[in-house]
């Protein structure tokens, strides 16, 4: 019993590091970005609104994405984003992303939606900041 | 590529929380007022979807017809991020016997897409047309409306596919272009009535003799705004000895804008057939009847739908109104005369009941005229059940 207490406050320890590095990351993760933008992006059949989408290396997206039609997918290429729309008037979906690397994204439905699926496709353009002082 | 992304609540954060949770600490308030990561679509490469229309059609005085209009699947295939296969499979009208005399069974899609970059992708395969609205955007409960525009089935041939390989992509914010070489139409199907329709050689052992080309620019860069322009042409006389060029082109502009509950469609198309007169003499040598095909076909509607009743638990219900007029024999070669039951219009009145987003029941009336004044056009009524999944 003594043994499970201790396993068990080792796991609550473990946690509350875990929790705090985390945090912690997370935290810098927010700081180090210059701001966050936030952009929101509209998906029918066959496309999205806006396509193509310029930010810099740093900047936080909050990208909100809502459908007005049915479910749509919303994936960026080479990430593990990757999220379902809801159909029309059911709401929302927010995602976040912050590219550490100047270069472009492609963005895609990653849910079959109709004959045109494969035209809704777009872009995020991550530029290197500019250099403060200019 | 070293890059972060978060959910609402990364998957990091969620075994923390899982952790804290268990250890009673007050990180679980947090996380209790924080949104649950959205689904993520399926991960399998290979999807299953389709859609279904069901009609009820009663012209005046006539018996009316119920109709299991299509029927399609639509099996795709993710090779890799770059290569992906798209096909669609339709089975018209139930039910199919020899010489198509019941019904279709058609592959309206089956291509390769490379999807090289953002601006320049190539696809291979039996295509749809980019011509038009509804050729490449098909599905029952995006339009109003139980049956397509006429425009829509006797000037723009809907729906076209045909064999071929081209090129497509997205420049800027919103402007796309599609660009095909594909087999021709055969002119000696063409009919006076129905225009292009029985023209479409539909990927079965195609004559390529002279191939046709296609294309479409069109700018989507404003939310609910779609605003095109397409073009077809080809030479399609390949069937006749001694062999003449039937050179045929086609035009066509068209918009649609949709916010909120409003919806508004419009659309011009215009066809022209160089030689008209070599062909209505060569059918008519062939089969001792003239097609009475013309040289210049045109078609135009507008539409207008507005949701009454968006965003409720139980659906939505909108009306349209639209309005068509299409002329398969528009202007016809030297020689020969118009018949003026072709010079069409049409009111079509209805509603759309949308239970859910992927669900539409429709109904509508079709009040249509013509400039005959010994053959009339019939008034309809239509019901249809139509579903995406």
């Amino acid at each position: 019993m003594v043994v499970l207490m201790r396993a068990f406050t080792l796991v609550c320890l473990t946690a509350v590091v875990v929790a705090g590095v985390s945090a912690g990351g997370r935290f810098r993760a927010q700081s180090a970005a210059r701001e966050t933008t936030v952009i929101d992006v509209v998906a029918e059949r066959f496309s999205f609104t806006p396509s193509e989408i310029r930010t810099t290396v740093g900047t936080t997206l909050e990208i909100r994405l809502e459908s007005d039609d049915t479910a749509h997918g919303f994936h960026i290429v080479g990430t593990d984003v990757n999220v379902e729309l809801p159909k029309r008037s059911r709401g929302t979906v927010t995602v976040t992303f912050t590219p550490e690397e100047a270069g472009r994204y492609t963005f895609e439905c990653s849910k079959m939606c109709g004959a045109g699926h494969s035209f809704m496709r777009g872009v995020i353009v991550v530029d290197e900041p500019p250099v403060e002082g200019r | 590529m070293n890059q972060k992304i978060h959910f609402h609540l990364s998957h990091c954060a969620r075994a923390t929380v899982l952790a804290a949770a268990l250890a009673f600490v007050p990180v679980v308030a947090s996380a209790q007022e924080t949104a649950p990561a959205p689904p993520a679509p399926s991960e399998s490469p290979t999807g299953l979807s389709g859609y279904m229309d069901f009609h009820y059609n009663k012209p005046e005085f006539e018996d009316g017809r119920l109709d299991f209009h299509r029927f399609v699947l639509i099996v795709t295939h993710r090779f890799s991020d770059r290569l992906r296969f798209v096909s669609e499979l339709e089975l018209e009208h139930a039910f199919v016997e020899g010489l198509e005399e019941a019904g279709e069974l058609e592959l309206e899609q089956a291509y390769l897409d490379f999807l090289l970059t953002r601006g320049f992708n190539v696809r291979a395969g039996m295509l749809l047309m980019p011509v038009g609205i509804v050729n490449e955007r098909h599905e029952p409960p995006v339009f109003y409306g139980v049956e397509r525009p006429f425009v829509d089935t006797v000037i723009i041939p809907t729906t076209w596919f045909e064999v071929g390989a081209g090129v497509h992509g997205e420049i800027g914010r919103g402007w796309r272009y599609r660009l095909y070489v594909t087999s021709p139409l055969d002119a000696a199907r063409f009919s006076a009535e129905e225009g292009l329709r029985d023209g479409r050689q539909k990927g079965s052992e195609t004559n390529i003799g002279r191939a046709a080309a296609t294309g479409r620019v069109e700018y989507v860069g404003l939310r609910g705004l779609t605003a095109g322009a397409s073009f077809w042409t080809g030479s399609s006389g390949f069937e006749f000895r001694p062999r003449f060029d039937v050179p045929v082109r086609l035009f066509e502009a068209d918009v649609r804008y949709s916010r909120d509950r409003l919806e508004l469609r419009g659309q011009l198309a215009d066809v022209g057939i160089s030689n008209a007169g070599d062909l209505n003499d060569a059918v008519a040598r062939a089969t001792g009847v003239s097609p009475n095909i013309a040289r210049t076909m045109r078609g135009s509607y507008v539409e207008a739908g507005y949701r009454i009743v968006s965003g409720r638990s139980y659906g939505d219900i909108g009306a349209f109104v639209r309005y068509e007029n299409f002329d398969t024999q528009f202007r016809m070669p030297d020689g020969f005369v118009p018949l003026e039951e072709f010079d069409r219009e049409a009111w079509v009145l209805g509603a759309t009941y949308w239970p859910e987003p992927d669900v539409a029941i429709k109904v509508d009336y079709v009040i249509q005229r013509n400039r005959s004044a010994v053959v009339d056009a019939p008034n309809s009524f239509n019901a249809g059940l139509g579903w995406w999944f």
